[in-house]
């Protein structure tokens, strides 16, 4: 299956959790995660189910004014 | 006056602040210039934003993050570039999760070009986002219709601008500015965007603004810590400049020096057109022929 990680399609084995897309991707803390547009709380990570063709976005602090 | 200086501080939804300087994070050269600017600018809040990561940034990732922990400063996520009310809604709310704050500098750009805040965009994110809990302090400009619009909708906070962002132009529209002041007497108001100089700052603290936002004022000058500390400085002599209250504005000269016991004084009356002699010219002051006048001003 497929998924959209930050706007670029990625293949995933199979459905899994967050948890699991997070640890292959490793991305570089702190970070926050929307699974379909929609805020995933630190804690549901486990909870969140991955489906085909869904949008997962990871963001990071950056510099702004 | 000492208890007047301490009760002196900028609140903003509640928290208290001896600093009314709010200090942007972007455009610095390096992080240490960064650093050194947060430390000279000594500000209230710093603002920050969130992206996708982008490999090998300096002003972004852990790095950034950890420099700015360890300035201990309040943390104000922007939602910068958002161009509608749901963008600007869902980057808060990941702003929240990040930063794990309720406090959001609401942006919703209306127009690319000049970067003026949209107004309806504004007020409809705003509203949504008091609801779902966060302190929202809006970026918007100076229209008192729209800043009435946003307090009723639940801002606490007004963050009009002076000019489009990153101009440096200072404030364009004064009066209604200063007009906004006086509709909104018990509304924190803090300037946000266009400030190019300290004298910039200074003036609108002297009118009475809560507090100042900025960024590349400081971070694009040539020298952004000694800028930093300028702005620091300039902001606090325009905040003390309105507490203490100005003087009021007169139509004509005032002597500030006593006239009575002035020595040497002569009567020069007729520069009112009154003087008798029979020869004028004769008794008149020498600077008086030359044009320049003698009054006392200092």
């Amino acid at each position: 299956m497929f998924v959209i990680v930050n706007g670029e399609t990625r293949p995933l084995p199979e459905p899994q959790t967050l948890t699991a897309l997070l640890i292959s991707l490793s991305p570089q803390a702190p970070f926050a995660v929307a699974h379909n547009e929609e805020v995933v709380p630190r804690g549901d990570y486990e909870a969140c189910r991955i489906s085909p063709g869904d949008r997962i976005d990871i963001v990071h602090p950056t510099a702004g004014g | 006056m000492k208890e007047r200086q301490i009760d002196d501080q900028l609140v903003i939804y509640g928290r208290r602040f001896s600093s009314r300087l709010l200090l942007g994070t972007a455009r610095y050269e390096s992080p240490s210039l960064l650093d050194n600017s947060i430390r000279a600018a000594d500000p209230a809040m710093l603002t920050v934003s969130l992206r996708r990561q982008v490999a090998g940034s300096p002003d972004s990732g852990e790095s950034f993050w950890n420099l700015l922990r360890e300035t201990q400063r309040t943390i104000l996520p922007n939602t910068a570039g958002c161009l509608s009310p749901h963008e600007a809604i869902k980057t808060a709310c990941m702003a929240r999760e990040l930063f794990q704050t309720n406090l959001i500098k609401l942006e919703v750009i209306g127009d690319e070009v000049s970067l003026q805040p949209d107004p309806f965009g504004l007020v409809e994110a705003a509203n949504q986002l008091v609801r779902l809990g966060f302190q929202v302090l809006p970026y918007c400009t100076e229209d008192w219709i729209l800043c009435r619009r946003l307090m009723d909708v639940g801002c606490e906070v007004l963050m009009p601008w002076a000019a489009p962002i990153g101009t440096g132009q200072g404030p364009r529209n004064a009066r209604a500015l200063r007009e906004l002041r006086e509709r909104a007497p018990n509304t924190p108001l803090i300037v946000d965007a266009g400030i190019g100089l300290p004298s910039h700052a200074c003036q609108v603290m002297e009118w009475g603004f809560d507090g100042v936002l900025l960024n590349t004022a400081v971070s694009r000058a040539d020298d952004p810590v000694r800028m930093a500390g300028a702005f620091a400085s300039a902001i606090k002599a325009g905040r003390s400049a309105f507490v203490a209250g100005p003087m009021l504005v007169q139509e004509t000269a005032v002597s500030s020096t006593p006239e009575i016991g002035r020595p040497f004084a002569r009567d020069y009356s007729t520069r009112s057109g009154i003087r008798t002699d029979s020869n004028p010219s004769s008794s008149i002051h020498p600077l008086l022929k030359s044009g320049v006048t003698d009054r006392v001003v200092g």
